[in-house]
């Protein structure tokens, strides 16, 4: 188990978004939006390939073109994470 | 043509281009490795694919932007299969804008996937092939024809083929061929993305043979550059595009 499985969604996410985006004020409400946290195209690539790693997840690009802020993002991140623990 | 008892790696092999290459070289014979980024549920079905034809196919995650990551790679190879006698260099990414939009980041990430990693994965397939080898990579029509919002990943392909050339040439005495495939308008996921403001059928109609190419075609050709019969062929970027380059849309 990495240090990351014991974290929540939220907390995962926010240090990955501060580590890809290299910005230390990192808030992320449920209306919050990738483009408010700084992150363009390519961060969001990296954000969910080190957020898959994390949890050892797939986050299927299909699906995530709906999710229009963090609210929708994270509620799906984290119904991901239940699948995989059945 | 039989690659019977090869072992080759296909880099992004799990989909598009790359899986036919997989089922391809599967099916003429050789053990696979396949290479993916991200879907790991469409890796295993290309290998499930791929083991149905009666040969062995291992999975590997490996983001080849990242040179520790190829370098895992390589590892994992090494200690589990001991060498290596195909390598394809097909994974690639880019950043969809015309050259006055194109920021370093975006110049960065494309270059680093599509030319570089055809590079450090080159300098360790070929050390595992003291016998002599196949290397082949992916480039495009856009290393030499404009498309627009194509130039991050035209200018990369332009690299790949320059250093299809050097490699060939450094690796020919040792027994490896290099040779380049470069397709014209595949019928892909990527062709959706970069040529989303012309019609398929337009761009059908625009080629001389009538009809797209077709990952198939590709695979076929790529088999047949890694083959015994084609050791002659060395440094070459082959177009394959049904004619497009020759008769360009107007």
């Amino acid at each position: 188990m990495t240090t990351e499985n014991i974290l929540t969604v939220e907390e995962t996410l926010r240090n990955i978004v501060k580590k890809i985006t290299r910005k230390e004020d990192v808030v992320l409400t449920p209306t919050t939006t990738f483009k408010e946290l700084g992150a363009d195209s390519l961060d969001v690539v990296q954000i969910l390939v080190a957020l898959e790693e994390a949890f050892d997840i797939e986050l299927v690009d299909e699906d995530l073109k709906s999710l229009n802020n963090m609210g929708a993002f994270i509620g799906y991140v984290k119904k991901k994470v239940a699948e995989k623990k059945k | 043509m039989s690659l019977k008892g090869k072992i080759a790696l296909v880099t992004g092999g799990s989909r598009g281009i790359g899986r036919a290459i997989t089922l391809k070289l599967a099916s003429e014979g050789a053990d696979v490795i396949i290479n993916y980024f991200r879907r790991t549920s469409a890796a295993e079905a290309t290998a499930q694919e791929a083991r149905s034809k009666g040969v062995n196919a291992h999975i590997i995650k490996a983001n080849v932007g990242e040179p520790e990551k190829i370098d895992e790679m390589f590892r994992e190879i090494e200690q589990k299969f001991g060498r290596l006698d195909i390598f394809i260099n097909n994974a690639a990414s880019g950043v969809p804008k015309p050259a006055l939009e194109l920021d370093a980041k975006g110049w960065q990430w494309t270059m680093d996937i599509n030319a570089r990693a055809f590079l450090l994965c080159s300098q360790r397939a070929a050390r595992l092939m003291p016998k002599g080898g196949r290397i082949v990579c992916i480039s495009s029509l856009g290393s030499r024809m404009i498309t627009p919002i194509y130039t991050s990943v035209g200018v990369s392909k332009a690299a790949l083929e320059a250093l299809t050339r050097y490699l060939a040439v450094e690796l020919a005495p040792k027994g490896i061929c290099v040779n380049a495939v470069a397709p014209g308008a595949v019928e892909s996921e990527a062709l959706k993305l970069y040529a989303e403001d012309m019609s398929l059928p337009r761009l059908s109609q625009s080629t001389p043979a009538g009809k797209l190419v077709q990952p198939e075609d590709i695979a076929n050709l790529v088999a047949f550059l890694c083959s015994d019969e084609c050791s002659m062929i060395i440094g070459q970027a082959i177009i394959i595009d049904g004619g497009l380059s020759l008769a360009p849309m107007s």
